[in-house]
């Protein structure tokens, strides 16, 4: 296995610019999730990594040496396509084998690396049966199986998950954890599902229009995003974002104005603010209380009123207005005594909370 | 009583499909039986005849279909006809369909002026068969032919022949000018077929390390067979059904010496009469006409049913 190195990576299609000066070092072993909004440049830039799209200019390294030259199959990685990519008119154990054939592998050797990999992958008795004769899970299985005959320096997953279902979606999510564990594999995979990425990941690339917002382990993103972006990104359901007005900066901090007269000083070292400056205020609705039932504190409190109650069994949502606060949303107990219309006070607590500057970044 | 209402409406609600359904497939229905059903119930009828011109003459059963098959004389003549026919069918598959796989090939690649060059290897389909045999002949005249004008000015004289005087050369001529007139049609059908294959498909083999040889012969080839069906069954019919090209360069004589005979030229020689064939036989032309109906439908079935046993589906 192999550590992946990018250096001032960019790809432009024609006068597109896509992929913008990317510097990025994956660990051997390591299992990082590029994770973005559809048209961010995570595929794409998961493709440089393969080979199947040119570098318009930087520097792609593997296990130490230059790769961005090289074709796809020289690269030393193996990829799993969101659509599988099985060849229909192959069988499973083919369709595994297919890389060894081509590199003119021994018959015993590929049959050997085959059912190991059918063995991992519970695939055994089905290494006859076509791809059409397989459900969703079982073809995924095979294209990973097919990865792993390869046996290469690094995984490079694309989306594979997301033409299941929820349910196996999140048995898949485990299987690839445990997979990743076994084969102690460097693993890129790209999704645009915040949960995977969270549950997965030893480390996120959170990426925006073809840069990279932040590189970090998930809960270092989740508690300290360091923009608008990535703090709305990471965690579901989003954050909510206040937006007030910086009404003084001292050694405290930033002394912050809500609307509807809601005042704190939010604690900072670097404010990177000055007084009259629009900030925005964000809490993420698992740490909101209401009448000290919940996460949240009583640094300061907003009243709305609810027009939603999402109950889910083990955990309720909120949804309430607050003046121009729109569709703000609080995480409850399963059992929380509230009802559409209901007026609530919803408070936070400012250690768990986020504020970001006028320019998006995070004030620290 | 209410559920009364509801049948009732139900039933003027089928009602009213069926009559959109009827009034939608007359047209469709009307044509095919004016011309294509009775024509062919016609012929079936005609060759059941003794015929003296276009006078009918008395029933004879099948005697028309035995002397067509086992007369010493037209048995020759009708047996070199369709080896020539199967000679057009295997050359037309190598050269003609062969030639448009390997440009689709080249144009799935989508390389620089690919929507040109689709639209210029498509020009020639759309002209008439008629006006291209008739400028091919005319490029092949051995005295003021473009072809052999060319040959002598590249040094090749010995190359300028007469190509649709000779009987070792004007079939193939033909041939060639079959293939140069259709192989745009051929080259859609397998372009189109290849971009169906999902790039996935390609991507994926080109990290397995498949050269580009072999992803057309074991990934795009095998994917591509609903086309193939498609392009192998009308290039069958097509052949055996060859006729305005060897008409218009060689006339219904199938000359030189019969070297370019067809079963189209021999039907048409024997209903309606020629020089060789002299007067019209309705009789003994229906009679051909059926046997190649038959064969060529029977076959077009067969090769329909294996070839469409080799498909795959997508996904």
């Amino acid at each position: 296995m192999a550590k992946v190195e990018l250096r001032g990576v960019n790809k432009q299609f024609g006068s597109v610019h896509v992929i913008k000066d990317i510097n990025l070092t994956v660990e051997d072993h390591e299992f990082v999730v590029f994770v973005g909004p559809s048209g961010c440049g995570k595929s794409t830039l998961l493709r440089l990594i393969a080979g199947l799209e040119e570098i318009t200019s930087g520097e792609i390294d593997i296990d130490g040496a230059r790769v961005d030259h090289l074709a796809p199959a020289r690269r030393g990685v193996a990829m799993v396509f969101q659509s599988y990519a099985l060849y229909p008119h192959f069988t499973v154990a083919q369709n595994m084998g297919y890389a060894l054939r081509v590199a003119k592998e021994d018959k015993a050797v590929i049959d050997r690396k085959v059912r190991e990999a059918a063995e991992i992958l519970q695939l055994t008795e089905y290494l006859d049966r076509k791809p059409k004769a397989l459900s969703g899970g079982q073809r995924q299985r095979v294209a990973i199986g097919r990865a792993i005959v390869r046996d290469p320096k690094v995984f490079l997953f694309d989306e594979p998950l997301s033409n299941l279902d929820a349910k196996l979606r999140v048995q898949m999510r485990i299987e690839l954890t445990r997979l990743h564990r076994e084969l102690n594999a460097t693993m890129i995979y790209v999704t645009h599902d915040q949960v995977e990425a969270m549950t997965m990941a030893d480390k996120i690339v959170v990426l925006r229009d073809g840069r990279v917002e932040q590189i970090g382990a998930p809960l270092d993103l989740y508690n300290t995003p360091d923009n608008r972006f990535v703090a709305g990104f990471i965690g579901s359901p989003a954050m909510n974002f206040f937006a007030g007005r910086a009404e003084s900066v001292s050694d405290a901090g930033v002394e912050v104005a809500l609307e509807g007269g809601t005042r704190f000083t939010f604690p900072c070292e670097t404010p990177g603010v000055k007084a009259g400056d629009v900030v925005e205020f964000g809490v993420r609705p698992e740490h909101f209380s209401i009448g000290g039932n919940g996460d949240g504190g009583s640094d300061g409190a907003l009243k709305g009123e609810v027009y939603a109650v999402e109950r889910l069994g083990g955990e309720t949502y909120l949804y309430l207005n607050s003046g121009s606060y729109r569709d703000i949303v609080a995480h409850m107990s399963g059992d929380a005594p509230i009802s559409i219309g209901d007026s609530v006070e919803i408070g936070f607590s400012l250690a768990r909370s986020h504020l970001f500057g006028p320019d998006g970044q995070s004030i620290r | 009583m209410q559920s009364t209402d509801y049948e009732s409406v139900r039933r003027a609600r089928t009602r009213n499909l069926k009559l959109w359904l009827a009034l939608l497939l007359t047209p469709a229905a009307l044509l095919l039986i004016v011309f294509v059903f009775i024509p062919m119930g016609s012929a079936v009828l005609y060759s059941l005849y003794e015929w003296d011109g276009l006078a009918r003459k008395g029933y004879v059963g099948l005697a028309n279909f035995s002397d067509i098959l086992f007369d010493p004389v037209r048995n020759k003549v009708l047996f070199h006809a369709f080896w020539n026919n199967v000679k057009v069918f295997v050359t037309l598959m190598i050269i003609q369909n062969g030639y448009a796989l390997v440009l689709a090939m080249l144009l799935a690649r989508n390389p620089r002026g690919y929507r040109f060059y689709q639209v210029v290897f498509f020009l020639p389909v759309i002209l008439s068969t008629v006006i291209v045999s008739f400028q091919w002949k005319l490029f092949l005249n051995p005295v003021f032919g473009l072809v052999n004008k060319a040959l002598i000015a590249v040094g090749l004289e010995s190359w300028a022949v007469p190509w649709l005087g000779l009987p070792e050369t004007a079939l193939p001529a033909m041939m060639l000018v079959n293939a140069w007139h259709w192989f745009g049609f051929p080259t859609l059908v397998f372009l189109a077929a290849i971009h169906r294959i999902p790039t996935d498909f390609i991507e994926a083999a080109r990290l397995d390390g498949a050269s580009e040889w072999r992803i057309a012969r074991e990934i795009i080839w095998p994917l591509m067979a609903p086309a193939v069906t498609i392009i192998v069954v009308l290039t069958f019919i097509g052949s055996f059904n060859w006729f305005e090209i060897p008409y218009v360069m060689n006339g219904l004589e199938g000359s030189p010496q019969g070297s370019t005979d067809m079963l189209g030229l021999l039907f048409y020689r024997t209903a309606f009469g020629s020089i060789s064939a002299g007067g019209s036989d309705f009789g003994h032309g229906s009679a051909l006409a059926v046997l190649m109906f038959i064969f060529i439908f029977v076959f077009s079935i067969l090769a329909t049913k294996y070839l469409t046993s080799r498909e795959v589906e997508m996904n």
